[in-house]
């Protein structure tokens, strides 16, 4: 039991700017192609829902002046412990890690796109065409990466299969954190081992109340928010909490 | 228990860093500049080669990168450790990893499609985009011909050498080898400082109150501000007119882990930013209000005596006496004191002392006292007067806060210390921001802020250190003499009007003036009145585009340099990869040409035997921020500079280079211009007292976005997918929109009498009503248009405040904000 890591993440929407630096790590170490994103930044009233923005348009507050509000929900693969994606896909070609991390076997994915009818949070993309891509050579990671023998990273992913987050497996299990968590400038994601109680994600999960998006689902995910806390001094146009 | 979680996250970090090292995949190595051919070295080796360097563009970040390279391209950036230690090897600090989206692009703008390859000779008109592939070898030879023709017929700084702020490194950009160039035949140079165009006016103000311009010890006028990490020492932090989430990114973690440990944060700004997001008091003043804001603070302080009363008199011009008539400092031999010349101040009984010989823990600081048969009072007495009339009711007509906001904004100073204040640029693109800046430096010596951990007021940080760099020396070698100052605010009338003098050519190295200057219109018109035009950039600019001969410029990745701008720390700059296509640094370039001059005598070093006298590395004279540096230690690591203190705090040693020695909020030399203290003064365009205003009722901001940096970036296909694809908008708010019957999405106009734009209007309530914004710097080319037409600029002005001039080193300044416009729906 001790040994066994359950790997998670804590997003801190207080700390968070907006700034889409995580989602341009993990574009660049996975290679990912023009018009992809296995990362999004929403404009969004903080954890209420993930499918909710405040606005299509980046930064643009929920209110009227002054009384306005903002906040940002970065929005990746939630890692789920009771995750769709894994129940519908009918190859067996997306599963679960013992460590918690959900991943995609690029060898035996044959993109039928149940995956991305069933996850309720948005954040699996299909490969539809050839990979397009700036420069004419990859960049990031840069090779395959195996995980029990399976395939769930390569820097090219074929035409014709579902990709997303893999909380940076291949850093993972070589001691290292995700890439996203790293490059962040605000400090605002936190990562560890949700087994272990004395671990940081443990504590924010359990003692300061981060909270899972679409908790009512049920799906469980180890990614988990700290919503945004916001104005607190008397200055004649407060707004404290979500603002949702 | 929050504070405990980052700095164990932080030590995750370091951590996560050394386990790169040792990881199985990678060899990873810090290695500096292999021997010959970067790209050969590169080959030949099975795994990839990685490099530390700094990132050189122009913003705060001053980031390091770790650049990842494989098979000749660099594959990977990410962001790089620092030193633990000073250069001396004492321990300095841990200091975060740092970038941002931006850097995380910089693969994608070395490798851009808009990069000049080659370079090209104009075989159209000026601005048609028609071009021919000339040689290097032609092109220098031209430029070198043309030169000397038009220094022969018009005067040696009728040639202008503009190396600007594209890049903040060392050998090239704002402190580069085109002054170099410029001094070594005889040119014309925009001024050093570089940040002269809308950069100019706080650091005035600076010099106002805490430098004596005048001084020739201060060459001319100093500016700099905090280390970023020296806000984690601040109780109260104010973000004035500083968007720090979008535009010094990294310091944001600074900003959240000061306010994990119990710090309040305060953002004065007429948008709802990220920055302004998280708050705890958001001010939405009204644009060009922001002295009236400062003052009413004052004038609260003053009222409640809520000021630091030894530190008035220790440090500070407060008990100095006001001579009645002269309004200058009395001195001794005003009244008659015996005794050497000196200034007045009060003692506990009201007898005037020569400042020499009070007792400064007894003197008066408020009070009109009888001395010599003048009735003179205190430098704090005039400033309380002249602040009474700021009233919480009356600070807030001016700046459209309420009177409770004001009393919220005032008491948070008056029970906090130390308050450290982050004074972004924006405040510096007005014609009045030196006043700005003044009055924050006044409010900031009230409460004691001034030379203290936590305390201040930060604009750009690291300017005194560099004395650690023998600026002058390499700008102007041996047997020759400093270029001719021209500032960019002065260079349009050279051009038009031969005032001061004729300019007939110019040379532009990474500095996109024909779209990032104000009146652009006006700019256009001079760049295509010159005789002659070159411009050295890396990718096709707006000012490439009006360009005779066009020249193929390295990016951060090809060429060997040092940064140390922005923070404390040397970033030594290997060259990662070769230099891309026919591409060459600025100090190749310059050398071609020079030599085509017959000045190849002083340019015959490398790039590394530059930065080793420049250093002066192994010279046991080198300036103590450097001392003991080697060559080995530069090349391995980024290690902190040997400030007196960590974080750098300036006047940490409370000794001010001022006449007095002390914090001068009353300004002598500015009362010629009304302006002794910090009474605020409406904007000289926009303002609803100007009658322009009825025309025009728009105040038009044109901020930074954190998609690109200033104009850099902006066509990057990453950033420009999360940013709109690239097409930029105006901001205005739907009731301002309503009235003008604009929808979300439509084109609008945006016009006044210099200029006008046509955008898409993106309708926000995140900007204060009466005040539209567009994001400056995006692209007016001949083959990319990130405006439906024209540019922000080309509604701005070039207005000068001449009250500057007093500082030479900053004596102009372009009010890019100090604007107003009318917004119409566009038609058709």
């Amino acid at each position: 039991m001790a040994d066994q890591k359950r790997w998670g993440m804590v997003i801190d929407q207080s700390r968070c700017i907006g700034c889409w630096t995580c989602a341009v790590a993990c574009k660049e170490i996975n290679n990912q192609p023009l018009g992809y994103w296995w990362n999004r930044v929403l404009t969004a009233p903080p954890a209420s829902s993930a499918k909710a923005p405040a606005s299509e348009n980046v930064d643009v507050p929920a209110g009227e002046f002054p009384n306005v509000s903002l906040a940002y929900q970065p929005t990746a693969c939630q890692h789920c412990q009771d995750a769709p994606c894994v129940k519908v896909c009918p190859v067996g070609a997306t599963f679960r890690r013992d460590d918690g991390v959900v991943l995609i076997d690029y060898e035996r994915c044959i993109g039928c796109r149940y995956c991305v009818a069933a996850c309720p949070y948005g954040v699996r993309v299909f490969n539809w065409g050839d990979a397009q891509h700036a420069d004419d050579f990859t960049v990031g990671y840069g090779e395959d990466y195996r995980s029990d023998g399976r395939l769930v990273f390569t820097p090219e992913r074929p035409r014709g299969v579902v990709e997303k987050c893999t909380m940076c497996a291949e850093l993972l299990d070589a001691g290292q954190e995700p890439f996203c968590v790293e490059q962040c400038p605000a400090g605002a994601r936190v990562f560890g081992d949700l087994n272990d109680p004395n671990s940081e994600v443990s504590k924010l999960v359990n003692e300061e109340g981060a909270k899972r998006l679409l908790d009512e689902l049920g799906t469980k995910p180890d990614v988990f928010y700290e919503t945004a806390a916001r104005r607190d001094l008397g200055d004649g146009s407060t707004q404290s909490g979500s603002g949702a | 228990m929050v504070e405990l979680r980052r700095r164990q996250f932080l030590g995750g970090m370091a951590i996560g860093a050394g386990a790169l090292a040792a990881g199985p995949r990678l060899r990873f190595l810090l290695e500096s500049e292999p021997a010959g051919d970067v790209a050969a070295a590169a080959t030949t080796a099975a795994k990839r080669q990685v490099f530390r360097t700094g990132h050189s563009n122009n913003c705060d970040g001053a980031c390091g990168h770790l650049i990842e390279v494989e098979n000749g391209h660099p594959v990977m950036v990410k962001a790089a450790p620092w030193e633990d230690t000073a250069i001396s090897g004492a321990l300095a600090q841990k200091f975060n990893p740092r970038i941002c989206l931006r850097g995380l692009s910089q693969i994608q703008n070395t490798y851009s499609p808009d990069r000049v390859k080659y370079p090209y000779r104009r075989v159209g008109e000026r601005g048609s985009g028609k071009w021919e592939r000339i040689s290097w070898e032609e092109a220098a030879s031209t430029i070198a011909q043309k030169f000397g023709e038009i220094q022969a017929k018009y005067g040696k700084p009728s040639v202008w050498i503009a190396p600007y702020t594209g890049s903040l490194a060392l050998l090239e950009g704002v402190v580069g080898v085109g002054f170099r160039l410029a001094s070594v035949i005889g040119a014309s140079a925009g001024d050093f400082e570089g940040d002269n165009e809308g950069d100019s006016a706080t650091p005035a103000g600076w010099n106002y109150v805490l430098v004596d311009p005048t001084n020739p010890d201060n060459g001319g006028g100093l500016f700099d501000g905090h280390e970023g990490t020296d806000f984690l020492n601040s109780k109260l932090i104010v973000l004035w007119a500083n968007n720090v989430a979008e535009t010094s990114i990294p310091d944001w973690r600074t900003i959240m882990d000061a306010k994990s440990k119990g710090a309040k944060l305060v953002v004065v700004d007429p948008r709802f930013t990220p920055t302004s997001a998280a708050a705890d008091l958001w001010l939405p003043a009204r644009p060009g209000s922001d002295t009236a804001l400062i003052d009413g603070v004052i004038n609260y302080l003053i009222t409640h005596k809520a000021y630091d009363e030894s530190y008035l008199r220790a440090y500070t011009v407060a008990p100095y006496l006001v001579h009645p008539q002269t309004k200058k400092l009395l001195r001794t031999t005003d009244i008659g004191l015996a005794g050497k010349d000196d200034y007045v101040l009060v003692d506990s009984s009201g007898q005037p002392r020569a400042a020499g010989a009070a007792d400064p823990k007894s003197v008066q600081l408020l009070g009109t006292f009888d001395v010599g048969g003048l009735s003179a009072p205190t430098a704090l007495q005039v400033l309380a007067d002249a602040m009474a009339k700021y009233t919480p009711e009356h600070t807030a007509e001016i700046t459209d806060l309420t009177a409770q906001q004001v009393t919220t904004l005032a008491a948070l100073f008056a029970t906090n210390h130390p308050v450290g204040i982050r004074a972004g640029f924006g405040l510096s693109h007005w014609y009045h921001g030196d006043l700005t800046m003044q009055a924050l430096l006044t409010l900031q010596a009230l409460g004691g802020n001034i030379g203290v951990h936590g305390g201040g007021v930060t604009t750009f940080a690291g300017g005194l250190t560099t004395t650690a760099f023998d600026l002058p020396g390499w700008w102007a070698p041996e047997g020759t003499t400093s270029f001719t100052v021209l500032e960019p605010m002065e260079a349009c009338d050279a051009m038009l009007e031969n005032k001061p003098y004729p300019v007939r050519a110019a040379w532009f190295m990474v500095d996109n003036y024909a779209q990032q200057m104000s009146d652009r219109n006006k700019v256009v018109k001079a760049l295509k009145s010159l005789d002659f035009l070159v411009v050295s950039d890396y990718v096709m600019s707006a000012t490439a585009d009006l360009a005779d001969i066009v020249l193929p410029a390295c990016t951060y990745l090809e060429k060997t340099d040092l940064l140390s701008s922005n923070n404390f720390y040397l970033q030594y700059m290997p060259k990662v990869i070769s230099p891309l296509w026919e591409s060459k640094s600025d100090l190749d370039a310059v050398t071609l040409v020079a030599q085509e001059m017959g000045f190849g005598k002083y340019f015959d070093k490398t790039a590394d035997d530059y930065l080793k006298d420049i250093l002066h590395i192994g010279d046991p004279d080198a300036d103590s921020n450097v001392a003991g540096l080697t060559w080995s230690q530069l090349t391995s690591g980024a290690p902190h500079l040997n400030t007196p203190t960590i974080p750098y705090v300036p006047f940490f040693d409370k000794s001010f280079p001022t006449k007095t020695g002390k914090i001068e909020f009353y300004v002598e030399m500015l009362v010629p211009f009304d302006q002794a203290v910090c009474d605020h003064k409406e904007p000289i365009e926009a303002s609803p007292s100007n009658p322009l205003f009825g025309k025009y009722p728009l105040v038009f901001l044109s901020t930074h976005t954190r998609f690109r940096t200033h104009s850099q970036y902006s066509n990057l296909p990453w950033l420009k997918e999360i940013n709109n694809g690239g097409q930029g908008f105006l901001e205005i708010n739907p009731a301002d929109a309503r009235a003008r019957g604009v929808k979300d999405g439509d084109v609008v106009r945006v016009y006044n009498d210099r200029g006008a734009m046509k955008v898409y209007a993106r309708l926000t309530e995140g900007i204060k009503p009466g005040v539209v914004n567009c994001y400056q710097g995006g692209w007016d080319t001949v083959k990319v248009k990130h405006y439906i037409e024209g540019h922000p600029n080309n509604l701005t002005h070039q207005i000068a405040n001449p009250t500057q001039a007093v500082v030479p080193n900053f004596r102009s300044n372009a009010a890019y904000f100090d604007c107003l416009v009318q917004v119409e729906r566009a038609k058709g």
